[in-house]
């Protein structure tokens, strides 16, 4: 469990994040989106202690993070930037963070497993492609067994394989009950991994929701309709309360009514379908909407 | 699976012994320190030989030493990126990430760093000293002189506080090029501007609580060697360990408050 509350950043003039008040639930992905520069990434460094917000609380798992006796065990995160000394072997590194906490060199082996980064666990972390440096952070936030999981845009570099790698990964994690949050300026990852949307624009809240509800909240339905007796099938329409609008000659787009009950309406007409296309609106169009304005960087 | 402290040093102490630039640094430290003491010490030979006049315990004693007022800066910016490497490469978020409340690293990186340097710096100086005096035979100062034994701890320990000096001058300024500049200017420039600008008899009082000068006297049989009137050994140790002192209790205070 993750809440932030009236959770704000300045930098000198500048506000990164505004009062930003949102509670991530365990047992499920939480998406964290937003336009880059919205302050997700210094959000998230606020929950963990590595920014002091200028006013507001974070806590994890009901308390401060710094105020646990086991931070790691309590949350593992993986920043956007690099956290690797550049001299020091994958291994090397995630042992040295291990000791702090006691944690064995089994679990450390294990995670290197988790990742698939044995093979090059004993190179220096300097030499790593971007993607193993994503792993090697994955495989640091999983460290201590955290009940909660914080990954600040992890599919950055990765191969098509990583990506469906970490999209299954978070989903166990999730279905282990674990917390999980996830940053990304991309709607369609988010789309595929979360079942929550936390979504911010300029440091502000602009959306706390599920994916279905987006949907069906910023955009109406439409269905799409391609009948050889178009202007007939539109008066059977209208007269049941549908909205309907011809977009060209046996063409029309329909809304207020599902694809069932057109097809039911055109069959008791005796009218022929052609087409019934229920359109939904898609999420990324949604998202647009949401972020349209909110917009930092063009 | 509960963060302690002794874990936490447990772990600084495994990214100390983890990088090979701490071999590679310490190592060349090691050996050029040594090397040159016995050059100095055959060039002190040698001048003896052309009728110089033998050297007295005190001056044998500080040319063993001479070495170790250069190499000093070496030790000093290996103390200085102990913290600003962890920041020049972004392990610094790993690090207060697994220990949030921040000031147990800055304990452990110098107590593990101490732990390293106090044998290390022991074997050096001492070697230092017997090579040097091996140079010189009969002239030689020997260990069972007076002063001797002390001198040789004071070299060595003057070594190992200046490292914990740069520690505390990395964490305060984070950022390896400044802390650098800032340590040689500490250490050096300024001392030496100082050392030139003040009028004599105010010079000693001053001269002798800059780092570099109290590092010398601490190996000081005599008093001798130095061009300023010093504290003795025992209260230039504590001049020593009061900056190093201070600059880490800054450089934590600092830490704590600032974002990573």
């Amino acid at each position: 469990m993750i809440e932030a509350q009236a959770l704000s950043k300045r930098y000198g003039g500048t506000v990164a994040v505004d009062a930003l008040s949102f509670a991530v639930k365990p047992g499920q992905v939480t998406g964290f989106l937003g336009p880059n520069g919205a302050g997700k990434s210094t959000t998230m460094r606020m929950i963990v202690g590595l920014d002091h917000p200028t006013s507001g609380t974070a806590t994890v798992n009901g308390r401060p993070y710094r105020a646990h006796p086991d931070p790691l065990r309590q949350a593992g995160v993986l920043l956007d930037a690099r956290s690797v000394h550049k001299g020091r072997s994958a291994r090397g590194h995630l042992l040295a963070l291990a000791h702090t906490h006691g944690i064995p060199a089994t679990r450390v082996e294990e995670v290197l497993g988790l990742v698939g980064l044995e093979p090059v666990a004993h190179r220096r972390a300097g030499g790593f492609s971007l993607g193993m440096g994503q792993r090697l952070g994955i495989a640091a936030a999983l460290l201590g067994d955290p009940a909660v999981i914080i990954l600040d845009e992890p599919v950055n570099g990765l191969d098509p394989d990583g990506v469906l790698w970490i999209r299954n990964l978070l989903k166990d994690l999730a279905a282990e009950g674990r917390t999980v949050l996830v940053s990304s300026h991309l709607m369609s990852e988010m789309a595929v991994t979360a079942e929550h949307l936390v979504i911010v624009g300029r440091g502000r809240l602009l959306a706390d929701t599920t994916v279905a509800e987006l949907i069906a909240r910023v955009a109406v339905g439409t269905v799409v309709v391609r009948s050889p007796d178009a202007t007939a099938l539109r008066d059977a329409l209208t007269a049941t309360g549908a909205v309907v609008t011809g977009v060209e000659p046996g063409l029309l787009h329909v809304t207020a009514a599902t694809a069932e009950h057109i097809g039911d309406v055109a069959r008791a007409a005796g009218i022929a379908l052609h087409e019934l296309t229920p359109r939904r609106a898609s999420l990324e169009e949604a998202y647009m909407e949401l972020t349209g304005s909110e917009v930092e960087y063009r | 699976m509960r963060l302690t402290f002794p874990r936490v040093l447990r772990s600084e102490w495994s990214k100390l012994l983890s990088l090979r630039s701490t071999w590679l640094t310490l190592g060349v430290m090691a050996v050029v320190t040594v090397g040159l003491a016995g050059a100095v010490g055959y060039g002190v030979h040698r001048s003896v030989l052309g009728g110089g006049g033998a050297p007295d315990v005190a001056r044998a004693v500080s040319a063993g030493f001479l070495p170790v007022d250069f190499v000093v800066l070496v030790v000093g910016v290996f103390g200085v990126l102990q913290m600003t490497g962890e920041y020049g490469t972004g392990s610094i978020r790993s690090t207060l990430t697994a220990v949030p409340r921040r000031w147990p690293v800055v304990c452990a990186k110098a107590v593990a760093q101490a732990a390293l340097t106090v044998p290390l710096m022991t074997v050096v100086c001492l070697g230092s000293f017997l090579v040097c005096q091996a140079f010189l035979g009969a002239d030689g100062a020997s260990l069972g002189d007076p002063q001797v034994p002390r001198a040789v701890a004071g070299a060595a320990a003057g070594l190992v506080l200046t490292g914990l000096l740069g520690l505390g001058v990395g964490t305060l300024l984070r950022h390896s090029a400044g802390a650098i500049t800032a340590l040689v200017a500490a250490m050096f420039v300024g001392p030496a501007l100082l050392g030139a600008a003040l009028p004599a008899d105010r010079a000693d009082d001053v001269m002798r609580f800059v780092p570099t000068v109290a590092a010398q006297a601490m190996y000081s049989v005599d008093g001798s060697g130095n061009p300023f009137k010093t504290f003795s050994p025992a209260v230039s140790a504590l001049v020593l360990a009061g900056w190093v002192a201070l600059l880490l209790l800054a450089g934590t205070l600092v830490l704590r408050r600032r974002d990573a």
